[in-house]
């Protein structure tokens, strides 16, 4: 008895979870849980003010790496057996085309999520300072987040995936002069073939998921050290009124009176950073608002994993994933037509390949990168960002019409073909 | 409101559960274990030991396949058809009767669909039988499944299916190589044949095509040769068998020991004798055959035989499109050569040759075998439909020497030309005379213009 005493004890080191201190520490003697402080405010909470994007897109990543590493178990990353592979997943395998299909609409879901999360952040400003970078590590991971569901694309080796790459790589091959050697490194050939299926594979296993990780880290790490889970701007405290300075006058500055130190005391880390923290702390008379993160926010977030495992699982038990025929060089579809969330560039490459190949997705990248630093308007009111506003939703509004463009409107030869118009002999 | 919260919780962890039961259910209760569970009690009807029987009816269910490797495949669809090699089971209903009449080809060893098509990886009836969106190769039906006969018997006769031997025999006599490559050997008007069978066109379509290419092919440039019915048929069995897989040597095996009767056979068809001679009885265009097995290692004289110009560079003989066993199946037959052999074939040939007959026979030979036939027609009659090129027709090559002389119409083989236009501003006519300079030696050429030089009538004399 006692031994197993020792070894809860172990493992558990908080007080019961009845006290306040027990709470507390079940936070912060925890690695994971530590992703909040012990104490949040209640409007952090609010479901309409951040939707839990960014929560949902975390748990749709976490149940892609565990499908992930369940289809790593059969499959082979080369042509003559990749497809088969495919086939015995939907034929012999037990549960197979659940697992596939869980990580196929997992992976779209994560695309659109991250997408709606850039855009929640967006909305409420919360780019500014002091989460400049934070934004910047977020269009990274946006970035990462297309590399992979894009690499994931072509592994199964079929009609749908052999094209969407070969159209989807095509567009980045229009870049000038690093465009056609980035294409060539990236497939590790002139077309897509058994060198570009291994170095996907490589890229969507190995490469790609490790530096989501990691910056996953970093992204949430500054979420703490950059004041916390945003806040609803109903609940911003009103901008401090710029004091009036008369011209010439004394400046108030108080110099702080420095003291040698003594030789006879040590110092512990907090005595020597000195300053205020430049991001936001819970002050008393904010206490009152403030409740302990466990169970308050954790269930909340809890209750937004199931939501997403369940949502996921029933999409998945009736929508199976696609599988088209197999690869096939020599006959292309007609239109062959890259990845949904490409489309959009595709449509533009249709008009200009230089303006949708090149221009495009550089100025809207780099756009996306240098938002936090352009915009040095520090307020977060909805009303005092009216350029701002204006301008990110026409760019959401223009991608979103050139996709639906692309999805929907686009039949053989890129020709304009509403969805509801069946072509007939398209591809004879 | 808390509370409210932590139940919806517990609530959706509940169904997440349900959920994995529910596609674990799914997964574990696929149509073909019902097909197994009726085919144990079938079996076991006929048990008369109550203990057999209970162990029949507790045959757990499994996933059967064949993994045939020789033939790129793998074939679950014994999995569902469980009596297709048990006797016992020829009156039994579908999908568990026995397959009558299999000969050698039991499922064990050559799956099933290599013959009959369909998807072998697929378990569920639907996809298996390959009547789903994106699976192109759909059960065949009965009156074409002889067509994939020719997939591995690809030399020769295949007995039960004289549509092979005709569709094969049409090919190389009405000129289909002049337009159509097949094997790297033939024109490039038309597209390449090699694998015409992999491309999953339906077997309907491929015999409308033959009946009446423009209907189901709109512009096509393929004339319409008037095949009758059969000969359509014949056609599209022959397409369905061409499907380049590399079957392996077991299946590839026509005849399965390539010996000297079958070479020499093939020494007869393809008219070595004309070039070549054995013993000094024969040709003496060609090298003399007696003993060249003994002079040149096998590997040399395959190579030959495949690719002439790559062993000797300007060497006048042709290539052959030939199988590995047939090529093998010739070379037991040289190794055992005589000039009595050569003698017996020459005297089964119509008459003796001169030199200038063989000259004239090697062009006749060469006019067929590429194809110039399936324009120019085996008459030298032309007359195959051209719009708009002057005539409206592909011309008759029976009054060359009226306009020509040999070495233009030489020219015009070597570099070919496009013929003249009835409307200059028309579409181009959808036949063209290639340039068979890069496909024939200039030797082959010269040996075309004599055999057209041998069969000119003279319009002028018959003016007179």
């Amino acid at each position: 008895m006692n031994l197993l005493q020792e070894i809860y004890q172990s493992i558990v080191r908080r007080d019961p979870l009845s006290t306040d201190k027990g709470k507390s520490e079940l936070v912060f003697l925890n690695v994971w849980l530590h992703i909040h402080p012990a104490k949040v405010k209640r409007e952090h909470m609010k479901f309409t003010h951040t939707f839990y994007l960014g929560f949902i897109t975390l748990f749709l990543f976490l149940i892609l790496i565990t499908t992930g590493v369940a289809l790593m178990c059969y499959y082979r990353p080369y042509p003559a057996a990749a497809y088969q592979d495919m086939k015995d997943l939907q034929f012999v395998v037990f549960m197979g085309p659940f697992l596939r299909a869980m990580h196929r609409w997992s992976a779209h879901g994560m695309v659109v999520c991250v997408f709606l999360h850039m855009c929640r952040v967006f909305y409420t400003g919360s780019y500014k300072k002091p989460r400049q970078f934070n934004w910047v590590v977020g269009v990274v991971l946006l970035l990462l987040t297309l590399g992979l569901s894009f690499t994931g694309y072509l592994l199964p080796w079929d009609q749908l995936a052999y094209w969407a790459i070969t159209v989807g790589t095509n567009i980045g091959g229009y870049a000038p002069l690093v465009g056609g050697q980035l294409r060539e490194l990236l497939l590790g050939g002139h077309t897509v073939g058994e060198a570009a299926l291994l170095r996907f594979y490589v890229l969507h296993v190995a490469v790609l998921p490790s530096a989501v990780i990691l910056l996953t880290m970093v992204h949430l790490w500054r979420v703490r050290k950059d004041g916390g889970l945003s806040r609803p701007l109903s609940k911003l405290k009103p901008e401090p009124q710029q004091k009036l300075v008369t011209i010439g006058a004394v400046p108030e500055i108080v110099q702080l009176k420095t003291q040698p130190a003594l030789s006879s005391k040590t110092y512990g880390l907090m005595e020597v950073v000195t300053g205020k923290p430049i991001f936001e702390t819970i002050s008393p008379e904010e206490e009152d608002d403030a409740v302990f993160s466990y169970p308050f926010a954790f269930v909340r977030e809890a209750l937004a994993l199931m939501a997403t495992v369940t949502g996921i699982m029933t999409i998945s038990l009736f929508f199976h994933a696609p599988l088209e025929e197999l690869a096939n060089p020599a006959k292309t579809p007609n239109p062959a037509k890259a990845p949904w969330y490409f489309l959009g560039l595709q449509e533009l490459v249709s008009h200009s390949a230089l303006l949708g190949g090149v221009v495009a997705p550089a100025v809207m990248v780099l756009a996306l990168l240098v938002i936090p630093y352009i915009d040095r308007n520090p307020s977060r009111q909805l009303k005092a960002r009216k350029w701002a506003l204006g301008l990110f939703a026409a760019f959401v509004a223009v991608n979103l019409i050139l996709i639906v463009v692309g999805t929907f409107f686009r039949g053989p030869g890129w020709a304009m073909v509403p969805p509801w118009v069946h072509v007939v002999g398209g591809t004879e | 409101m808390e509370r409210r919260l932590q139940q919806i919780f517990f609530a959706l962890s509940f169904l997440a559960l349900v959920l994995i039961v529910g596609a674990a259910w799914q997964a574990n209760t696929p149509r073909w274990k019902t097909y197994q569970y009726k085919f144990y009690e079938l079996e076991a009807q006929g048990e008369p030991n109550a203990l057999t029987k209970a162990a029949v009816l507790a045959t757990p269910p499994e996933v059967h396949q064949q993994l045939l490797t020789g033939l790129q495949r793998v074939d679950r669809c014994t999995t569902c058809h469980l009596g297709v090699e048990d006797p016992t089971m020829k009156d039994a209903p579908e999908p568990f009767r026995y397959h009558a009449g299999l000969g050698p080809h039991v499922p064990s060893r050559f799956g099933c669909t290599i013959c009959h098509g369909g998807q072998g990886l697929a378990t569920d009836k639907e996809s298996a039988h390959g009547k789903v969106d994106f699976w192109p190769n759909p059960l065949l039906s009965k009156d074409y499944i002889r067509a994939s006969c020719g997939r591995c018997h690809k030399e020769g006769d295949v007995p039960g299916v004289p549509e092979l031997t005709e569709g094969r025999h049409l090919f190389e006599t009405q000129g289909c190589r002049g337009c159509h490559k097949l094997n790297g050997v033939g024109g490039s008007i038309g597209p390449d044949l090699t694998a015409e069978g992999a491309n999953h066109r339906s077997p309907d379509w491929l015999e409308r095509h033959f009946l009446a290419p423009n209907t189901v092919s709109t512009g096509s440039a393929m004339p319409n040769f008037h095949f009758s019915k059969d000969q359509a048929r014949a056609l599209t069995y022959y397409m369905l068998s061409l499907t380049a897989e590399d079957m392996g040597s077991f299946y590839s095996s026509v005849r399965l020991i390539p010996g000297p009767a079958y070479g020499r056979q093939l020494f007869v068809e393809k008219n070595c004798i004309t070039c070549h001679n054995i013993g000094g009885v024969g040709a003496k265009t060609g090298p003399d055959l007696l003993g060249v097995a003994k002079t040149h290692s096998s590997e040399w004289l395959d190579e030959q035989l495949v690719n002439p110009e790559l062993v000797y560079p300007g060497s006048s003989m042709p290539a052959y499109d030939l199988e590995p066993n047939a090529r093998k199946a010739l070379l037991a037959f040289l190794i055992s050569a005589t000039s009595a052999d050569a003698d017996s074939i020459l005297s089964k040939r119509p008459a003796k040759l001169t030199p200038e007959d063989v000259a004239i026979e090697a062009g006749k030979q060469n006019f067929s075998r590429f194809g110039c036939v399936g324009c120019h027609g085996t008459e030298l009659q032309g007359g195959v439909a051209n719009p708009n090129a002057q005539g409206g027709e592909v011309p008759s090559l029976l009054h060359l020497s009226d306009d020509y002389t040999k070495d233009e119409v030489i020219a015009v083989i070597r570099n070919g030309r496009t013929p003249p236009l009835d409307n200059p501003k028309g579409l181009a006519p959808p036949l063209y005379m290639p340039a068979w300079k890069k496909v024939l030696s200039d030797e082959d050429i010269n040996r075309i213009a004599d055999y057209l030089w041998s069969k000119q009538q003279t319009k002028k004399a018959e003016a007179w």
